[in-house]
């Protein structure tokens, strides 16, 4: 079965969810690069997501809208506008469509990545969620099977976690840091690691 | 800092509701949170829109220009900080006569980002939209980097320009090359004598001794290019020229609006004392003065200071800034 409103509407359930239970430590992984609130920015988006869950459209462009709306109402975060940029992009692929083959997820999330880096003057490197993203973009390019496109996910975006903890981040508040962002994880990288696994 | 005022949370929203008791013949409010400002009435249908937003403490900037002959309708964040996305997609949900939609606003980070994003979810909607950033203060960056520039009281310049050019049923690739063209022909410089006061802040956004002054100034308290003491007048003003001057060089011959701004508390009495320099300095240098604006017309709260604009015409930009114009704030 391909992307239909009715995994779709599952997925953000579950991702919801998770996001609850994920809070706390989102917020005190922000608070040592940022300023302590990424898990409430999550928080209030899902629980703005959860809201329209039950009228989605059928149209997966408008449904996509609509999730991408929830995360900008959580405005005063850029993570927030940044995620909404990413799922626009996902809307305008697939808008006028009720069914989207698994196949188009990493083709997706190229165009996601492709909006983000344009409205957030981010680069790939800059240890950021793009680059979290952009693993998982390359190592599930051809794939087809959700269980495959997931398994292949969660393997990347831990990969993509190991491969910049030694890195400093390079862009943002984060950047001010320096060389004591070291060791640590991006936060916004914890992030989009959350909403892998509780898909998984 | 005195301030009157009843709740600073609700500083925005009351001001927004006075502002439409007092001139409900131009402004009604709309949109999430009744933050969106437009025109009353109804969108004119076949007529491109006009949208600008940003933070409040800059009235007449935004909010005042929306009115016949300018804007259509804008969003309007707290003092100093961004309206949100759905404001901004508001604002041009309310500005859509079915020809499209300028963008209109100064060049801030997280303004920009947040009416990108607005854009892009109308043109889900298929409503087609254009940007045009006011980047106008020449002491915010070099002019090599322009794009860098924060964009203060030259907008209204450009909001007036492109607000002619609706009106005569002009497309938006029209619309939006006037305004592009009336923005690359503003150049500003600012000077502050006094802080403002963020209501919410509760105190003043800088220190600056009574014997102070602070050239290239930005319109939030942004630092300039340097603090010293207090200058007359006509030193002032003929800094604020040269300024200018460099970076936008004029010729005999060369037609151009001079703007002299009240950053809120300095008194019309002292606009016209610095005005005197002005017109001597672009008499001297044969240009031809057109439309001199000497007033309040973009602002910083209380802060006691000025702005200069040049703005640069040609035959179109003058027919279309001396076009009839219409809001609580100015008519032309």
């Amino acid at each position: 079965m391909p992307l239909n409103k009715a995994n779709l509407s599952q997925g953000l359930k579950r991702i919801a969810t998770r996001m609850e239970a994920e809070a706390d430590t989102l917020n005190s992984a922000d608070g040592q690069l940022g300023d302590g609130d990424l898990g409430i920015t999550m928080v209030r988006g899902a629980r703005l997501v959860t809201e329209i869950l039950d009228d989605l459209p059928d149209d997966l462009g408008m449904a996509f809208m609509k999730v991408s709306q929830a995360f900008t109402k959580t405005s005063g975060s850029s993570y927030g506008t940044l995620l909404a940029t990413g799922l626009l992009a996902a809307a305008k692929a697939t808008k006028g469509r009720t069914e989207m083959p698994w196949a188009e997820t990493s083709g997706i999330l190229g165009l996601a990545i492709a909006a983000m880096m344009a409205r957030g003057k981010a680069s790939l490197g800059d240890k950021t969620v793009l680059d979290a993203m952009e693993a998982v973009r390359r190592a599930t390019d051809g794939l087809e099977d959700p269980v495959a496109l997931l398994i292949t996910s969660q393997e990347a975006v831990t990969a993509a976690l190991v491969e910049f903890r030694g890195q400093t981040n390079k862009i943002g508040r984060a950047r001010m840091f320096g060389d004591k962002s070291i060791g640590l994880d991006d936060p916004g990288m914890l992030a989009f690691k959350a909403i892998v696994d509780a898909l998984a | 800092m005195k301030k009157i005022l009843n709740d600073p949370y609700a500083y925005v929203d009351e001001m927004l509701q006075g502002l439409c008791a007092a001139h409900p013949q131009y402004y009604r409010a709309t949109g999430e949170g009744r933050r969106v400002i437009a025109r009353a009435g109804e969108p004119k249908q076949g007529k491109v829109g006009i949208v600008s937003g940003g933070g409040s403490g800059h009235l007449p900037v935004f909010t005042g220009y929306v009115g016949k002959g300018l804007l259509d309708a804008c969003a309007i964040g707290d003092v100093f900080a961004s309206p949100s996305v759905e404001q901004m997609a508001d604002a041009m949900r309310a500005a859509n006569g079915g020809a499209g939609i300028l963008r209109l606003y100064g060049n801030y980070g997280g303004d920009v980002m947040n009416f990108d994003m607005a854009g892009d979810m109308l043109e889900m909607e298929d409503v087609s939209s254009t940007t045009v950033l006011l980047a106008d203060d020449v002491a915010s960056a070099k002019l090599e980097e322009r794009e860098k520039r924060r964009g203060v009281a030259g907008m209204v310049y450009a909001f007036k320009i492109a607000g002619a050019k609706a009106e005569q049923q002009a497309d938006l690739a029209e619309v939006t090359s006037l305004a592009q063209r009336a923005a690359d022909n503003c150049r500003s410089i600012g000077a502050a004598l006094s802080s403002c006061t963020v209501p919410q802040a509760g105190k003043p956004t800088f220190e600056i001794g009574d014997d102070e002054m602070e050239m290239g100034m930005g319109i939030h308290g942004e630092p300039g290019i340097w603090r010293g003491g207090l200058k007359s007048a006509d030193d002032i003003a003929n800094e604020m020229c040269d300024l200018l001057l460099a970076d936008m060089p004029l010729s005999r011959g060369d037609r151009l609006s001079p703007m002299v701004n009240s950053l809120g508390a300095t008194p019309p009495e002292e606009l016209y004392i610095l005005y005197r320099t002005v017109k001597a300095r672009l008499d001297a240098l044969g240009v031809e003065i057109v439309m001199p604006l000497v007033g309040r017309y973009a602002t910083s709260m209380e802060m006691a200071g000025v702005s200069f604009t040049f703005c640069k015409l040609d035959d179109e930009l003058e027919a279309l800034l001396k076009a009839p114009a219409e809001c609580a704030f100015w008519t032309v």
